[in-house]
């Protein structure tokens, strides 16, 4: 697959601790603009601890801590000028488990751009809230019901309801974490067709523990083995070729 | 014997082993077969070569039986990485196997010609020396497929050369004494189809040990030079 | 060899089924038992709620209606001898004319309304002459000063005839519902003969009759007239502590809940916090009003007895309660809700304001007003700050002295009167349960229509 080389993020020799315990050991990371890139490995590998350093979710949690450089355009992301909100509306998220607000559909969507002041009049907001539906592939399966509760759509709609919700503020780079674990098959595929078609527009970084699943929407997937990034390239090459044992056995369905 | 091991699911590992296990189990039927036609040939004995011509029903058999185990494998566990290329190298030998086979075939139908000459003894031996390497060969290439050795896959692939020489000699051999004389062009034309198909008989051993190389290296080297192969082959790349 | 292992495995088979079997019965059995005794314990506590309720409403419920006589008062003027009511004209000052009624009515005050009653009574009563001084005792002695109010109110009816239900004294309503056994000698009787000849004659030929006792909901606590003995002070002093309660602990506890679930760092001074509050939830109340007396009454000179030092009293009280179920209906708010907030650009607080507090709230409201409704029947306290007073008014600010519903249970469940306030007091505790079911009942009515909003 054809990756673009213009540099989006950078990560260099980023460590998380989780008090004394180090989650992350020394990842270097560079992520291209309009590349899908899927982090795959065990449970407890890190992928999501280092995914949820990108937008600073991390931040959050108590008694964590991250060292290391994250750049977004070459801009230090965790220098201490920086307003975290306004980072967190340039880079999105979605999480594993649909989780739309008690609200409205329209007011799901509403929320982010009401926020981040992007819409001066009501007009501009139903504006929003349509194309970044209609950009989820979700329009026309709600636009009749936008005044009804998101939390009454089905699980694959949900998610794609939290991926307008994310759109809806315009970010640069969207993190998917295990998006579709939550969700039936044909969901799953629904949300990988979309995820294929949002690359044209964003970078799309997603943790997920269905290797067919990075094996299909990646254009580049790194292998996660506890805390170290062991491999990252080119997923063709990564599901034919690898080049490191752990990440063959990894792939391959051995014990290492 | 390299087995397939190391899966979580031990029943994985076994479906692949059983994979290579029919391929080589069909390479041996194969090999049989050919080494009959061989025999049949040199012999002249039409029971054994029309033996030969029934073993091919069992050899298709064979490979649409092996095709769709891969096919099993690939729809239920999508393999990937070496397993995947070992799937795929065991998809594509067994074409190969089988067309060993049909040429296998194709040479016991030269006896089938009533009208036909019996060649002289020099002709047969020469036909006889040729056929020991290319058996020889199909045998290696077989082991390297079942031990995953690229080491002596390439060392298969190098024998080629010996079997296109002797080829070109009995073809050269075989013009002049048509260009000698007209009647022994129907018991020339037979000599030369069946060194052509011997020398085809090397040309798929050697797909089989590029396949075996494929397989353990993850690089696919059929269009590459001999001293390409070799560095593929050592790492050297 | 292969059929021995066979057999083998077939006959452990069939071992390990005698085992579940064996086991399995034994199971069913200690099932049975707890199910019995759980049922059992479910069916003892149905037995003893209505055990209880049967009581109080069997006694309480009668003591809602009352005795009271039907007189044909006649204003009498020759014993109204009163000046004209004074009116305001138009150059007096306020305090002048204010002064002038003041005079008129202690003038009004001072006629023997008794008289007017006493008149009444020996029309209707049989041999009234010989038994004078007898014939007052069949009016309770608060309802000349109803007479004397309706004349201050409306002067013009001096000279008139009206039909007035008086209530009757508080031992001819027990000598009518037979709350007393009447086969007892004499001296024994609370009522001299012919008064209690003369109710049985009156109640016989309905003069005298049960009626609905408003005096039950609109007098303050008497002890003099004891059949005129109301709830109203004590109901408006439960009011204001209510009303305290609610603007006090309630605001307080949930913003101490917000605080420590949300914003405060985990730390040693947090945790103690954290163990102090719930150790607090589980002092004994009167402790609580200990606490009142020293500091809201001894340290910062309060009223004693109002209904402020008992509204902060119970506060403080309350408010563990508040903050440790504020709190739980926080917690139980899914952290996905509050992770799609911040991935979205939210900070902390819009996060907690736009979508946490929300989603707590039928939660936070439940455990407010059920704090509040402890906070209401709470007695003990409230004896330790002095609303354990006689108090005869209706108290019109929570800065007056008052005494609470509960209190007045306990008051009442005490006096002397035993058969008579018996049923007064279990009228009491009816009103008081009515109150805390009904705020229960706005309680889930708040949850179930916040909740509706998903």
């Amino acid at each position: 697959m054809k990756t673009n080389s213009t540099l989006k993020m950078k990560a260099e020799n980023v460590r998380v601790f989780y008090g004394a315990n180090e989650a992350i050991k020394g990842i270097d990371m560079n992520v291209y603009q309009n590349e899908v890139l899927a982090f795959i490995g065990p449970s407890g590998c890190g992928k999501s601890t280092f995914l949820r350093c990108l937008n600073r979710m991390n931040d959050t949690i108590d008694q964590c801590r991250v060292t290391g450089l994250i750049e977004l355009d070459g801009q230090d992301m965790y220098d201490p000028r920086l307003d975290v909100v306004q980072l967190r509306a340039q880079i999105g998220m979605v999480f594993q488990k649909p989780n739309p607000f008690p609200k409205s559909i329209y007011d799901n969507i509403a929320y982010g751009p009401k926020l981040h002041g992007l819409a001066s009049k009501k007009s501009e907001l139903d504006d929003i809230v349509e194309s970044s539906l209609q950009k989820a592939g979700l329009w026309k399966e709600v636009k009749d019901r936008l005044d009804q509760p998101g939390t009454g759509l089905s699980g694959g709609q949900q998610q794609r309801l939290c991926i307008a919700r994310t759109i809806a503020v315009s970010p640069e780079v969207i993190l998917m974490d295990e998006p579709c674990s939550a969700l039936d098959p044909i969901a799953t595929s629904i949300i990988e067709e979309l995820i294929d078609e949002l690359k044209a527009n964003y970078t799309i970084v997603m943790v997920t523990h269905n290797m067919q699943q990075a094996a299909r929407v990646s254009d580049r997937t790194a292998f996660f083995h506890m805390g170290e990034m062991i491999e990252i390239g080119s997923t063709t090459e990564m599901f034919t070729k690898p080049n490191n044992k752990r990440t063959e056995d990894y792939i391959t369905g051995r014990y290492g | 014997m390299n087995k397939i091991t190391g899966h979580y699911s031990h029943a994985y590992d076994d479906e692949l082993n059983e994979a290579v296990d029919r391929l080589i189990r069909m390479g041996a039927l194969v090999g049989e077969q050919l080494q009959d036609a061989i025999k049949a040939f040199i012999k002249g004995d039409r029971e054994l070569a029309s033996q030969v011509i029934q073993t091919d029903r069992k050899v298709n058999a064979q490979e649409i039986d092996i095709e769709e185990h891969c096919l099993d494998i690939i729809a239920r566990r999508q393999p990937t990485a070496i397993d995947l290329r070992l799937i795929v190298g065991v998809l594509k030998s067994i074409n190969d196997v089988e067309r060993i086979g049909d040429q296998a075939e194709h040479i016991a139908k030269q006896l089938l010609d009533e009208d036909c000459q019996r060649p002289t003894d020099a002709q047969l031996e020469d036909i006889d020396m040729m056929g020991d390497k290319v058996l020889n060969m199909l045998q290696q290439a077989l082991l390297s497929f079942q031990r995953m050795d690229p080491a002596l896959a390439l060392d298969v692939l190098k024998q080629d050369r010996l079997v296109d020489h002797d080829y070109g000699r009995i073809l050269r051999h075989n013009l002049t004494y048509m260009l000698e004389d007209t009647r022994q062009i129907t018991r020339g034309l037979h000599l030369i189809w069946v060194a052509r198909a011997l020398e085809r008989i090397g040309d798929h051993a050697q797909n089989i040990c590029e396949f075996s190389i494929f397989i353990t290296k993850g690089r696919n080297v059929s269009h590459l030079t001999e001293d390409e192969v070799d560095a593929v082959v050592h790492d050297k790349v | 060899m292969n059929m021995n292992s066979n057999n083998g495995s077939v006959s452990d088979n069939q071992l390990i089924k005698n085992k579940v079997a064996a086991s399995l019965a034994r199971r069913h059995r200690q099932e049975k038992l707890l199910r019995g005794t759980g049922l059992a314990a479910v069916l003892i506590s149905l037995a003893l709620v209505s055990l209880l309720f049967i009581n109080i409403f069997s006694k309480g419920l009668p003591a809602f209606w009352q005795t009271s006589i039907t007189l044909d008062i006649y204003f009498d003027p020759s014993v109204l001898q009163i000046s004209e009511k004074p009116v305001q004209r138009a150059d007096e000052h306020d305090n002048a004319f204010r002064q002038r009624d003041l005079e008129w009515r202690s003038e009004v005050g001072r006629i023997n309304f008794n008289r007017l009653i006493s008149t009444a009574l020996m029309d209707v009563l049989p041999d009234a002459e010989q038994h004078r001084r007898h014939v007052l005792r069949m009016v309770t002695s608060g309802e000349r000063f109803a007479l004397r109010d309706m004349v201050i109110n409306d002067p013009s009816i001096i000279g008139s005839t009206q039909r007035l239900h008086l209530l009757t004294d508080a031992n001819i309503d027990v000598w009518i519902k037979g709350n007393i056994d009447r086969s007892l000698p004499d001296h024994q009787q609370q009522l001299s003969p012919i008064v209690r000849q003369w109710a049985d004659a009156l109640y016989a030929n309905g003069t005298i009759k049960n009626r609905f006792s408003f005096a039950l909901f609109m007098n303050p606590d008497s002890r003099s007239s004891l059949a005129s003995a109301g709830l109203a002070g004590a109901f408006m002093g439960s009011l204001f502590m209510m009303l305290i309660v609610m603007f006090l602990a309630v605001p307080l506890g949930v913003a101490a809940a917000i605080y420590l679930e949300e914003f405060a760092p985990r730390n040693k001074l947090t945790d103690l916090i954290e163990v102090n509050i719930n150790n607090l939830a589980a002092v004994p109340s009167i402790v609580f009003g200990l606490l009142g007396a020293a500091v809201f009454i001894g340290m910062f000179n309060l009223p004693m007895s109002t209904p402020l030092v008992g509204g902060l009293v119970l506060s403080l009280m309350t408010l563990p309660t508040v903050i440790i179920a504020t709190r739980s209906s926080l917690k139980a708010i899914p952290p996905s809700i509050r992770q799609a907030a911040l991935g979205l650009g939210a900070s902390k607080m819009q996060t907690i304001f736009h979508h946490v507090l929300p989603l707590a709230i039928p939660g936070i409201l439940t455990a407010s007003i059920l704090g509040v409704a402890q906070a209401l029947g709470e007695a003990a306290p409230l004896l330790l700050i002095g609303m354990k007073s006689f108090v005869a008014t209706v108290s019109v600010s929570p800065m007056e002295q008052s005494t609470a519903l509960p209190v007045q249970i306990f008051l009442w469940q005490g006096n002397e009167l035993r058969n008579f306030f018996e049923a007064r007091t279990s009228a009491a505790i009816i009103v008081l349960l009515t109150l805390m079911i009904s705020l229960n009942a706005v309680a889930i009515w708040l949850r179930k229509r916040f909740e509706q909003r998903w």
